[in-house]
């Protein structure tokens, strides 16, 4: 049983965090073409190497990231989401914006 | 019983404590502390099981559990090892895998035709003409497995426990006790595990002197300082089956599994010793030197009359003291080795005029009476090669001491690298991770002094990585450069039966056949031949096999490697895994009073539900009574395992009109609106209401399965967007009932005073709160049942008394409670689809005839623009209602299929008779040429019969919703 | 026997009924009902070696969001420094920091501290959410000085007392049910919270009982547990 260091609780055994999959970014829904959307939502990097994974410490509910070595399963380091989401994401619609 | 040998020999047994057991069916006497194996030995009984195939006779090869040669039957469960499981008071033990008696087994003819059963024999047998395995497989399955379960016993009581330590150290032999005193430096917390009753190891039973004296001295030694040493925990019979990440140790001791998380491990796990191969290898009578050793310290037991020892190293002569010691005439050592090595122990044996022949082989082993009767010797002329004749030499005892693999299971699964030295035939393990350390024989050192150095060493790396100690890093200790290992123990012989595996009768032959069968590579030749795939994975047969892999493809041992050993390491009971284990069962608060009701419970995910109220054997009758209640009175239905998620702060609407397909941001207060949710690939993923209690407070409720899901990823979108919200899941701080039928308002009126109930005034899909016989409520219209209906969400600890309320204050009206089965006919006669049953994971929103709750105009949604792309494609199917009209058609079920001509369409999702439509009506995606009121499909139904089902608009009940308005 | 049943208020534990199963006595103190005793006159004792006792009706609650730990100290709360620590109020109410923006507030065993209701009365403020925690979660406490061994059979934390402090919590999964664990010690006796979502309280009654009958573990009244401080 791998240990998982949780930012808020600590080191904890694997089997109290849910992966959340691949980190990467959402590329603009209103303006990338099919293809990419297409490949941001159905294709995986699957990288050999350092990748950044979405954690969630279940009995907490509290989501974090991990740099994780696929080739040696080795974590590196893992840290809050808000070190990369610092600030208020906004979507604004591709011709007319919903007056509401 | 024969007279055991005198103390100091016997260290497991005690003298004072006889028992009666049986062995097929006979009775034997031994003592408290015996394994069945040494109290058989000790009334001379050497015959345990028969061989897996040829149901040869097989007794005991290692004395220490490692082999599968003592596999024998108990009362509680087949193939227990009878080398390690202890004697009890008329434990009534027996033998396996015969057919008449162990003693005379018919099996064992089987033997006589095993040239008619080649390596690979299953896969070559069977593979032609087609069909032919049908009729093998009969006769195969009744040979296959060993052992008979007692379907009616009654499983022990077995657990798990979590331990911490700073350092562990695997086996507690002379390296083992030693890196564990060293450890011990003050705030180091030592667990020391060893699968033996004592600790010691080797110490126990081998003779490191020709004195005889050291092992017993230092064993003392170390015991005592451990026994001292508070920082030290032992742990003995127990057995670590494993390495599994970041130091996770599963140790099993009797019924319990530890869990054991260590910061440092050592591993001090000794070594194997390998047996000799050569013709009848496998005589009862025939055993590791080791072996013999373990029967004289352990237990007190003279392993036989006459002996013969074929060594390839000084530990044969060794053994030959001890033997001698014992009173077993030693009638010849054969020693594989042209020239031994200078040694005391040498000297010591030709001192007492024992014989010894060099450079000469046991060519093969004679049978009596299911036992060794006899053995040939003869001169080794080259590597594997005997002269043409020899010399008989009766014996009945067998010692093999031509070296050892070390036991590296353990470190293997840790990543570290087992290599093999072609030329020295000295095994080495590299690559361990910075948490593991070895130490002792099972990294090579023979001699005692350079195992505790290395012991002492591996310790003061440990403690030093934990920063417990700072002690300076002692050099690297150099091991001998002769090893025990003999480099070719190996003599093929015309009539074959040299074992390599003993659990699965593989020959010399068997494993060069398989290379020449194109199988090579040496985890093709395992696969192949089934070579370490017995109970005992190989741990006598993975060295022998590569060696001969390896000279059969003109490779070296270090290039053929030896097999993956994957955990665990000893055969574990199912009890451990399937012992004591926790599903969070999760209860209303108003679960009791369901019962009270006569309520048949189901569990739905973790949760207990009430399915109907009635007798079991009455189930459609009750279910279609609740329902009829319902549309013509008023029923009450449980539903506290609904998801509820609290969304609150300036940016609830703006969130959840994100996060589900529908608009949100222009709801008014005081309603409640459908909220769809899909996932990125416009999956439909869940759905509930969104009830806005002010314009900053969302309440959303979820599905019983889906809302930990939906939570999760509502943190995970608002962890990246950082909208000004709360969001908490409150599913279990609210308890809720649906209140449903034409005279809910009535009943609800008695005792909800401070909300206007009006229609006009609280219509289909308001929200309110206000009181409920005087508990603060939260009050929803939906129409989920398709009548008038008010679910009513009130704290958890009120559910009780809620549910008592309404049923008091109902009496009059005829309320009756309903379960989830009344209340799916009754979605489904309303067409509302269940996420999940109704849904599969490609459903979409347009399939499920959900477009109208996909916002368009939004900027963004999860799943919005997949939705968009899908829309732009053609529609591939479409769930659609259904109704069957001929009364006689077997009722579908779900997951029934929709046939065109043999073409598979569509396929039921959902399907129950209708009390209402009194005709059985259902869900079914079928393809978009069906999709029109009329059509007519064909099902698969219960029992393969095809039947006619009529395409009708949905939903089946009140198309125009004028119930649920009420 | 008394004649207090913890039916005669609609705030009953989810344990009740296995309560009066066990022959337990219930008191009666400002509306809540507790279990008193179970009878036995050894319960001090077994308290102090294994003891499970049910606290779920007593007061608590809890706040959240990022101006949730100004608001309440704003109110007289005195803050944990760090999430996953706890802090003794003055009024011996319990505030744990889960963390940096929610709190958990507890009662105290004779259910005197103000503080639970003061917060849960005024308005909250700015950015702050209130939490239902008296009725999300049951709150049981296991005490005695073989409770973190018997915890071992159930929670993979090492709660060991030179391991987790007093004060220490834990967010972790309890016999496989999220739980919040909290040690905090009755007197010289150690005493584990241990808060659990309320649907599983049953679930986790009988887990608790099972694992602790190795070491001969009772429930035990909350006046075992007063006695103790």
């Amino acid at each position: 049983m791998k240990i998982l260091t949780c930012p808020l609780n600590g080191p904890r055994n694997i089997s109290e965090f849910t992966y959340g999959g691949e980190h990467h970014s959402m590329p603009d829904p209103n303006t990338t073409d099919s293809r990419a959307w297409a490949e941001h939502v159905f294709f995986h990097d699957n990288a050999a190497g350092i990748v950044t994974e979405w954690w969630c410490h279940s009995a907490s509910s509290f989501w974090f990231l991990a740099e994780r070595n696929t080739i040696t399963d080795e974590v590196i380091r893992t840290f809050e989401a808000s070190e990369i989401y610092n600030q208020r994401i906004d979507f604004v619609a591709a011709s007319t914006v919903e007056g509401s | 019983m024969n007279p055991r040998l005198p103390a100091p020999y016997g260290s497991l047994i005690n003298r004072d404590a006889p028992l009666d057991f049986s062995f097929e069916r006979k009775s034997y006497q031994g003592f408290a502390g015996d394994s069945i194996a040494s109290a058989l030995a000790a009334n001379r009984h050497w015959l345990l099981s028969r061989s897996f195939k040829y149901h040869r006779p097989r007794g005991a090869l290692t004395m220490a559990g490692q082999d599968a040669n003592t596999m024998v039957q108990l009362p509680s469960n087949p193939n227990a090892l009878a080398d390690r499981e202890l004697i009890s008071h008329k434990l009534d033990v027996m033998g396996q895998n015969y057919s008449g008696s162990l003693r005379t087994d018919r099996g064992a003819l089987l033997g006589l035709f095993s040239r008619f059963l080649p390596v690979g024999f299953y896969y070559k047998a069977f593979f032609k003409p087609r069909g032919i395995w049908e009729k093998w497989a009969p006769l195969i399955r009744k040979k296959a497995g060993l052992g008979v379960i007692d379907q009616q016993l009654q499983p022990d009581y077995y657990d798990k426990q979590y331990k911490f330590f700073d350092v562990v150290v695997v086996g507690a032999g002379p390296a083992g006790m030693q890196a564990a005193l060293e450890s011990a430096v003050e705030g180091c917390e030592v667990l020391l595990v060893d699968e033996n009753p004592i600790l010691g190891g080797s110490l126990n039973y081998t003779r490191f002197d020709a004195e005889g004296v050291r092992g017993r001295q230092l064993r003392e030694q170390l015991t005592k300082k451990i026994a001292a040493n508070s920082n030290i925990t032992c742990m003995t019979d127990a057995v670590c089956n494993a390495w599994f990440a970041d130091n996770w140790l599963p140790i099993i001791r009797h019924k319990r599994l530890y869990k054991v998380r260590a910061k440092q491990t050592i591993l001090c796990t000794g070594a194997l010793e390998q047996q000799a191969v050569f013709h009848n290898n496998d005589l009862p009578g025939v055993m590791m030197s080791s072996a013999a050793q373990r029967l004289i310290h352990l237990y007190a037991v003279r392993p036989g009359q006459a002996a013969v020892i074929v060594t390839g190293n000084n530990d044969g002569y060794a053994n030959a003291l001890d033997l001698l010691d014992a009173g077993v005439e030693v009638k010849v050592i054969v020693d594989l080795r042209e020239a031994p090595s200078q040694s005391a122990m040498i000297d010591a044996v030709v001192a007492r005029g024992i014989r010894i022949e060099t450079g000469y082989a046991v060519y093969e082993a004679q049978k009596a009476r299911n036992h060794l009767s006899a053995v040939q010797i003869r001169k080794i002329t080259s590597p594997g090669i005997c002269a043409d004749s020899g010399e008989v030499i009766s014996c009945d005892l067998l010692c093999m001491a031509v070296g050892y693999t070390p036991t590296y299971q353990l470190v293997c699964q840790a990543g570290g690298q087992l290599s093999y030295d072609d030329d020295s035939a000295i095994f080495t393990l590299s690559n361990c991770p910075a948490v593991m350390q070895i130490a002792g024989s099972v990294n090579s050192h023979w001699d005692l002094d350079a195992c505790l150095a290395e012991a002492s060493r591996a310790a003061i790396i440990a403690t030093n990585a934990l920063g417990l100690s700072h002690t300076e890093e002692p050099a690297q200790i150099a091991r001998e450069s002769v090893s025990p290992n003999h480099p070719w123990p190996i003599f093929a012989h015309s009539g074959g039966k040299e074992f390599v595996d003993y659990d699965e009768d593989l020959t010399i032959a068997d494993i060069i056949n398989a290379t020449r069968d194109g199988y090579e590579h040496i985890q093709l030749v395992k696969r192949y031949s089934t070579c370490g795939m017995g109970p005992s994975q190989g741990r006598h047969s993975a060295l022998a096999a590569a060696r001969l892999v390896a000279a059969a493809t003109n490779r070296t041992v270090a290039k053929t490697g030896v097999t993956t050993a994957r955990p665990p390491f000893a055969p574990e009971h199912l009890g451990h895994s399937a012992g004591r284990s926790f599903y969070p069962a999760r209860r209303s608060n108003m679960h009791y009073r369901h019962l009270e009701a006569g309520a048949q419970m189901l569990q739905a995910g973790a949760w207990y539900r009430p399915a109907f109220y009635g007798s079991a054997n009455n189930s459609q009758q009750c279910i279609n009574q609740e329902v009829s209640n319902v549309r013509n009175n008023v029923g009450l239905v449980d539903v506290s395992t609904l998801g509820g998620i609290e969304v609150r702060g300036a940016d609830a609407a703006e969130f959840l009109n994100r996060f589900y397909t529908f608009g949100f941001v222009k709801q008014p207060v005081g309603k409640a609106r459908y909220a769809l949710l899909t996932n990125e690939g416009g999956v439909v993923i869940d759905d509930g209401v969104a009830c806005r209690f002010s314009d900053d407070h969302y309440y959303v409720t979820a599905t019983t399965g889906g809302v930990d899901r939906v939570y999760q990823s509502m943190l995970k979108w608002n962890a990246q967007w950082r909208l000004d919200i709360d969001i908490a899941n409150v599913t279990s701080a609210y308890c809720g009932v649906n209140i449903a039928g034409p005279r809910a308002r009535q009943v609800l009126a008695k005792l909800c005073t401070d909300v206007d109930l009006s229609a006009e005034s609280f219509p289909y899909m308001g929200v309110r709160q206000g009181t409920v016989s005087g508990i603060a409520a939260r009050l929803i219209r939906v129409g989920f049942v398709g009548e008038l209906g008010y679910e009513i969400h009130v704290p958890q600890h009120c559910g009780e008394a809620l549910w008592d309320a309404l049923m008091e204050a109902g009496q009059e009206q005829g309320i009756r409670p309903f379960g989830i089965e009344a209340q799916r006919v009754l979605r489904l006669e309303k067409g509302h689809i269940i996420i999940g049953q109704d849904t599969d994971a490609m459903s979409n929103p347009m399939e499920v005839q959900m477009g109208w709750a996909v916002s368009r105009k939004k900027p963004f949604f999860v799943g919005g623009r997949t939705i968009s792309e899908l829309e732009k494609k053609r529609q591939l199917r479409s769930l659609v209602g259904f109704v069957i009209n001929d009364p006689r058609a077997p009722i579908p079920k779900e997951s029934h299929l929709v046939l065109e001509g043999e073409q598979m369409t569509g396929r039921v999702t959902s399907c129950n008779y209708s009390p209402t439509l009194q005709k059985p009506i259902g869900l079914a995606y079928v393809n978009l040429e069906n999709t029109q009121p009329g059509s007519r499909i064909i099902i698969k139904s219960t029992g393969g019969v095809r039947i006619t089902a009529e395409v009708v608009p949905l939903p089946f009940y009140d198309p125009d919703a004028l119930r649920q308005e009420l | 026997m008394s004649s207090i049943t913890p039916t005669q208020v609609t705030r009953r534990s989810q344990l009740y009924r296995r309560h009066s199963e066990l022959g337990a006595e219930f008191e009666e103190n400002n509306g809540l009902i507790l279990v008193k005793a179970y009878g036995s006159e050894t319960e001090l004792a077994q308290a102090k070696e294994l003891g499970l006792a049910d606290l779920s009706t007593l007061p608590r609650t809890g706040f959240k969001g990022a101006g949730a730990p100004d608001w309440v100290t704003a109110q007289g709360v005195t803050l944990p420094r760090q999430p996953n620590t706890c802090a003794v109020q003055s009024d011996a109410g319990l505030v744990a920091k889960l963390s940096y923006q929610e709190l958990l507030v507890l009662s105290d065993l004779n259910a005197t501290s103000s503080m639970i209701e003061k917060l849960n009365q005024c308005s909250v403020g700015e950015q702050t959410y209130a939490l239902p925690r008296a009725d999300s979660h049951c709150w049981l406490a296991v005490t005695g000085s073989q409770a973190a061994e018997m915890f071992s059979k159930i929670c993979a934390v090492d709660l060991r007392a030179h391991k987790f402090a007093n004060a220490e919590v834990a967010q972790t999964s309890v016999a496989k049910a999220n739980s919040i664990v909290i040690r905090h010690d009755l007197g010289s006796t150690q005493c584990f919270y241990i808060l659990t979502d309320v649907s599983a309280t049953e679930f986790l009654w009988d887990c608790l009982l099972d694992a602790m009958a190795e070491y001969q573990g009772k429930p035990v009244g909350i006046e075992a547990l007063r006695a103790l401080v």
